[in-house]
């Protein structure tokens, strides 16, 4: 096939020939030509078949509003569907293929629903499919997915990167026409910071689709020299292949940037970026969007809107067809036949419902007057068009002008109604714009050229002037207005066949009428009711043609029948763009413990506990399972020392002169009369009384502490004491600072805990029992003068010791551990024996500080002091959560030892049924104890300290199982406590 | 002698990497502590770090060099400033500590941050990938600092030069942060 | 959203976080007869207008302040930023 429709040089370069395919067969265009304009020049004038009728579709218009031709963009993991060929860029090699059918394009088998179409009327699928109900899932739902939809996905990993971004400027222009170049030229002359965005890869908007003069210089050759100015300029960003796509608070706009669409090799770099950018103002000149008129078999391929007919005619040198004829409510439709005349193309007929003389003289055109387009013929291919009166003219194509509706969408982003200008019956801007935003051009309503590019000056100008700019003082670009005076014709009434509005959902004039005689009258009902405008066009081009025949029919004007709002995005997304980077294991950042290179080398395991990855357990050789590896660390730790990496708890320095009083507050027990040196166990509580975390915090002097919490929440529990030192008691001194990734800090564990760090600690420091008992702490020096911090805690239960060494010591420190451990046959330990050994012992973790417990279920009751106030203490005391028969924290060991406990388990009372109202309680964690020889769990179960010995049942309806358990203590490991002090 | 000696091994020690338009590496041996000012005594801790340090304590958004050139000051908020220095030992807090004598609190912070100095003409582009803040020369000019956050993690931003700018980020997150601004880097080459 | 912070001009809200009501400031007296039920509307009963409210931010990716931003929940324009301590302060707020 070769270029039969190529009629004139336009902008594209036609030095340089692009080869393409289109449903494997190869064809030709130029440089500079969209998928669309190629397609065109080659004569394919059937891209398509519609979404619900399968009906034959051509290319509709020349711009990102385009409902018809979509296709499949590249092929194999590149394969992208619904692309729309009129703004897909040609390159060499490009590949296309139609969607929407069976078989071939030509004969598609799916093509019948076209004839069943009397019953797929607006509402077919609500009224069809409502029963039975079981036939929803298994049969309506499948049949319905697999004859609907637009495109296929590749089904594969997409194989490209994407990115994200954040810009600023002063003055933010969103559209690259007439008024946006002149509103950038005036933001880069003033020196103000100008950033102009325009979706098309080559900028001008409408001053490359027309023949109209600017400063007595072709409009795109105006535009060159406007682009060439503002390119030399340092303080401008042109943004090419950008849609803004959404208006967000405070002057932050969307954007996305198509950065290797167009490109034949997409290479590693970033497909497309999505840009946040910050604007102080913003001109919105993002133009107009013709409308069609609708008439019976509208949807022809070879049925084009004038203005895109223009567009390829003058920009691509495309013609849409050999023989033409144009069908216009208004003067623009002319220009559309003037244009065509000019580049030699029969131009057969101009239908204007006016009746009124000739706009211009288009030599060989008939002018046929009030008279309209009722019907068309040809079902792949327009071949003649029937006019109200009779008359059957022959063409291959048809040009249809409505008259233009001012692009607004990005003034309702922000809950701004358009407002209805009965002066050129459109919607333009309403009087609320989105904060910094003022509408310039067609966008608010200026449809002629000379008032576009000057209404732009002025509204920059004024823009700049308030942000304190001096508007340069050299004259705007001068252009004739051309004529534009129309009168509204929505729909032709003679027709009979069906006329389409929304071509991307195949609705038709009949199908509004319907949703009106069936009550969907309010534009939100019509919408949902017909689906009409909730295509991934978003009813560009039929919204308003549908809300003017909804409006007729209720006998209402067009404003009080209403408008749709416009949300974000202006045009689809894709997903891969909003999640950036954010993929696989780039989905978030991690942490590392100091020691992760050691625990790498050595066999460990790694879990995510938040960002964190910490060592979950170290496989020796021979382990059969993680229990074999867990089980070894947790015995060998009580029999003589374990090593564990402990850095991830979050560590907080408390300074200043109110230190003391402060913790007072934040910890529900009290901290004032702690001693320098020690350490004491601390509980928080929310202010409704309920837990929320644990920790313990050492005083290292009268005035400066050191807290520890979980390290779940170390962020929040920052956040809160930052809230109570500012919002709360503002006038004490104290600050906060985070040193979690400061110090390296490793929990030395078991019998020969002190004996090994006696290795390491220099040794004019005596960690004997005497001189640094069981929660003591202190600054010492470890490894010859290295600074370190000691404290002696113990979350295992044995005698145990947490160390703390600069970070950047840390990975070298764990090694040293290890050679100071060997004559003890120390271990390293994981997260898991870490939680094993703190059953055993009946601490509580996240699991019983969950959210719900209060410090009377844990046990904890009597640290909740009574001598002060603290965040929390008075809502705790509510009678309800200080009840004898509140659950309470204990231990649970199966009856029969030989079984494992299920953590979730519900505790049931011997000989009750096992539902809700007999539920006295759960299971929180459990764990199978290597020293006990069977399994272990703590839970909560109501009175459970008065009820030492008793057997309940602990059922778990997850697992269909039950088994009977004993309460025991919660400490199933030296109860008194006489190892930690050892 | 002792038994054992220890090692140091900061996060991205010795990364050095040459991009083109963009030179990315980790300065070695920076030691940064943090400064309090007590409340009530902030006329007395800035009158301490003036003689400590030989310059004003910066506003909340700005850095300083000391007079005799030995550190940077960066104001942080209206009751925390960092000193940054050069300093190989861990004894980094007892160095300033001891300067300010009492006037102010202070916390060693040289292992919690992790430092990245990013600098080139195409330092600015690269950054426009991750941060959030506006760093035209208009908006954030020499000796500005912010602090903010890039790709879920904390950063403390300063601009040291024309097209360089100091980067701190958490130590333990150190790597994540790196590769995010590779990615960045090799983004906008 | 941008939050213009009182010391560092304009931040996105993504640095911030968000609690709600300033009127968590005005923390009960825990000495006063009613001590229970005006803890109890302290942490139950808050407002959750439809219009200008007073919120609390927290400058969490910044400079660790919160603040007390004046913001119309329906337009989201925010008319006032103020540093949640000197609002503490001016209520009557110490140690």
């Amino acid at each position: 096939m070769s270029q039969t429709n190529r009629i004139a040089k336009g902008l594209i370069d036609t030095s340089r020939t692009v080869d393409f395919t289109f449903n494997g067969r190869a064809m030709q265009g130029h440089a500079g030509d969209t998928l669309a304009s190629a397609l065109l020049a080659n004569g394919q004038l059937l891209v398509g078949r519609s979404f619900k009728y399968h009906r034959p579709r051509g290319i509709f218009t020349a711009g990102s509003e385009e409902p018809n031709a979509l296709v499949h963009l590249r092929d194999g993991a590149r394969q992208e569907p619904n692309t729309r060929a009129t703004v897909a860029e040609l390159y060499d090699g490009l590949t296309a293929t139609s969607q929407n059918h069976r078989g071939s394009l030509e004969h598609d088998l799916m093509a019948v629903t076209d004839l069943m179409s009397p019953f797929l009327s607006a509402g077919f699928y609500y009224k069809t499919f409502m029963w039975p109900r079981a036939f929803w899932e298994k049969l309506y739902e499948p049949a319905i997915r697999a004859s609907a939809g637009l495109g296929r996905l590749s089904m594969e990993d997409d194989p490209d990167t994407y990115d994200k971004g954040y810009l600023h400027c002063d003055l933010l222009v969103i559209g690259a026409g007439p008024a946006g170049l002149s509103a950038a030229l005036a933001g880069g002359r003033s020196g103000a910071r100008v950033i102009l965005a325009d979706e098309d890869f080559r900028m001008g908007g409408r001053l490359n689709a027309e023949t109209l003069a600017v400063d007595d210089m072709p409009g795109s050759a105006w535009t060159e020299a406007a682009l060439a100015e503002l390119r030399a300029m340092p303080n401008v960003r042109l943004m090419t292949r950008t849609t803004i796509y959404g208006a967000y608070d405070h002057g932050v706009y969307g954007a996305l940037e198509r950065v290797t669409d167009h490109l034949p090799d997409p290479g590693v770099k970033p497909r497309q970026v999505l840009w946040r950018i910050y604007s102080r103002r913003a001109v919105l000149a993002a133009g107009a969007t013709e409308r069609p008129i609708a008439f019976g078999n509208n949807d022809r391929p070879g049925i084009m809107l004038a203005g895109a007919v223009r567009t390829y005619v003058n920009r691509y040198g495309v013609t849409p067809g050999q023989t033409m004829a144009v069908f216009t409510n208004n003067d623009d439709g002319w220009r559309t036949a003037a244009d065509l005349a000019a580049k030699g193309v029969d131009v057969r007929a101009i239908v204007d419902t006016r009746d009124r003389a000739a706009v211009c003289d288009v030599p060989g055109a008939r002018h046929i007057r009030g008279a309209a387009v009722m019907d068309t013929v040809g079902r792949k291919a327009l071949k003649s068009i029937t006019l109200t009166d009779g008359q059957v003219i022959p063409c291959d194509a048809l040009a249809v002008s409505g008259g233009w509706n001012p692009t607004v969408h990005l003034t309702c982003h922000q809950r701004g109604k358009p407002e209805w200008n009965e002066a050129i019956d459109a919607f333009v801007p309403g009087a609320h714009l989105p904060a910094g935003m003022v509408v310039a051009g067609a966008a608010n309503g200026q449809l002629t050229l000379a008032a576009a590019l000057d209404e732009g000056r002025k509204a920059a100008n004024a823009q700049l002037k308030d942000l304190g700019f001096t508007p340069s003082r050299k004259p705007g670009p001068k252009a004739e207005d051309e004529p534009r005076e129309g009168a509204p014709v929505w729909y032709v009434p003679e027709s009979r066949k069906r006329a389409w509005l929304d071509l991307q959902n195949d609705v038709t004039v009949k199908d509004i009428k319907q949703a009106h005689r069936e009550n969907f009258r309010s534009v939100e009902h019509m919408k949902r009711y017909t689906t009409l405008g909730m295509a991934t066009d978003q009813g560009k081009t039929s919204n308003i043609p549908a809300l003017a025949i909804m409006a007729k029919c209720t006998g209402k004007s067009i404003p009080e029948t209403g408008t749709t709002i416009f949300r974000p995005p202006y045009t689809p997304v894709p997903i891969g763009a909003l999640a950036g980077r954010a993929r696989g294991r780039d989905f978030r950042p991690y942490r590392l413990t100091p020691s992760h290179e050691w625990a790498k080398a050595n066999g460990a395991t790694f879990v995510e506990v938040g960002n964190w990855l910490r060592a979950q357990w170290f496989v020796r050789p021979g382990e059969k399972g993680w229990r074999d590896s867990v089980d070894r660390e947790a015995l060998q730790t009580r029999q003589t020392v374990g090593i564990c990496d402990v850095t991830t708890l979050g560590k907080i320095e408390i300074q200043g002169r109110d230190a003391a009083a402060f913790l007072n507050k934040v910890y529900a027990n009290g901290f004032a009369k702690l001693p320098v040196g020690r350490i004491r166990y601390g509980i928080m509580l929310r202010e409704d009384g309920i837990c929320y975390d644990d920790g313990t915090t050492a005083r290292m002097g009268e005035n400066h502490f050191v807290m520890t919490t979980t390290t779940a929440n170390a962020v929040l529990v920052f956040r809160r004491m930052e809230f109570a030192r500012q919002c709360l008691w503002p006038d004490m001194d104290v600050h906060l600072i985070s040193t979690t990734d400061g110090w390296a800090q490793f929990a030395v564990a078991g019998p020969k805990s002190r004996d090994l760090l006696r290795k390491v600690v220099d040794k004019e420091h005596d960690i004997s029992n005497d001189a640094f008992p069981f929660m003591a702490c202190g600054e010492v020096t470890v490894c010859g003068g290295t600074p370190a911090r000691l404290f002696r805690i113990s979350f295992s239960g044995e005698l145990a010791f947490e160390v703390a060494v600069p970070a950047r010591y840390g990975n070298d420190m764990m090694r040293v551990l290890m050679e100071a451990g060997r004559e003890f046959d120390a271990v390293p330990y994981g997260t898991e024996a870490l939680g094993v050994m703190r059953i055993e012992k009946g601490h509580a973790a996240g699991n019983e500080l969950d959210g719900r417990t209060t410090a009377h279920n844990l046990g904890l009751g009597r640290m909740v002091s009574a001598a002060k106030d603290c965040i929390g203490k008075t809502l705790s005391q509510r009678p309800e959560l200080q009840r004898d028969d509140a659950v309470k924290l204990v231990g649970f060991r199966p009856v029969d030892r030989s079984r494992n406990l299920i953590a979730g388990s519900h505790f049931i009372s011997q000989g009750r049924d096992a539902v809700m109202a007999n539920d006295e309680g759960w299971m929180s964690s459990v764990a199978w104890s290597p020293s006990l020889g069977h399994s272990i769990g703590l839970g909560f179960i109501r009175s459970g300290d008065a009820r030492m010995g008793e057997v309940v049942r602990a059922v778990s309806p997850v697992h269909d199982t039950e088994m009977q358990v004993e309460i025991t203590s919660p400490h199933f490991i030296d109860p008194q406590g006489e190892r930690l002090r050892a | 002698m002792p038994e054992f000696t220890l090692t140091a091994a900061p996060p991205l020690a010795g990364y050095d990497r040459d991009f083109g338009a963009v030179t990315l590496k980790a300065p070695e041996h920076l030691a940064i502590v943090s400064i309090a000012l007590p409340l009530g005594g902030e006329d007395a801790a800035k009158k301490a770090i003036k003689a400590a340090f030989g310059v004003n304590l910066p506003e909340v958004g700005r850095s300083d060099v000391a007079k005799d050139k030995s550190a940077a000051l960066m104001r942080l908020s209206s009751d925390q400033a960092f000193a940054l220095f050069p300093c190989e030992t861990p004894d980094a807090e007892r160095q300033i500590a001891a300067k300010l004598d009492g006037a102010a609190y202070t916390t060693d912070q040289s292992d919690v941050w992790c430092a990245l100095e990013i600098s080139g003409t195409g330092a600015r582009a690269a950054l426009e990938r991750i941060c959030m803040i506006d760093l035209h020369p208009d908006a954030f000019a020499l000796n500005a600092i912010a602090r903010t956050v890039m790709e879920h993690l904390g950063v403390i931003i300063a601009r040291t030069g024309d097209n360089t700018y100091l980067l701190l980020s958490a130590s333990s997150s150190a790597q994540s942060f790196l590769h995010a601004l590779e990615t960045s880097i090799e983004n906008t080459q | 959203m941008l939050i213009n912070h009182p010391l560092l001009g304009p931040r996105d809200a993504a640095e911030f976080t968000y609690l709600g009501d300033a009127c968590l400031i005005e923390r009960p007296d825990p000495d006063a007869k009613d001590a229970a039920e005006r803890f109890l509307e302290y942490g139950y009963l808050r407002d959750n207008v439809a219009g200008e409210m007073r919120e609390l931010w927290y400058h969490e990716q910044g400079d660790r302040s919160w603040l007390v931003v004046t913001r119309d929940t329906l337009t989201h324009e925010i008319t006032r930023v103020e540093i949640a301590r000197d609002v503490a302060r001016e209520r009557g707020r110490s140690t």
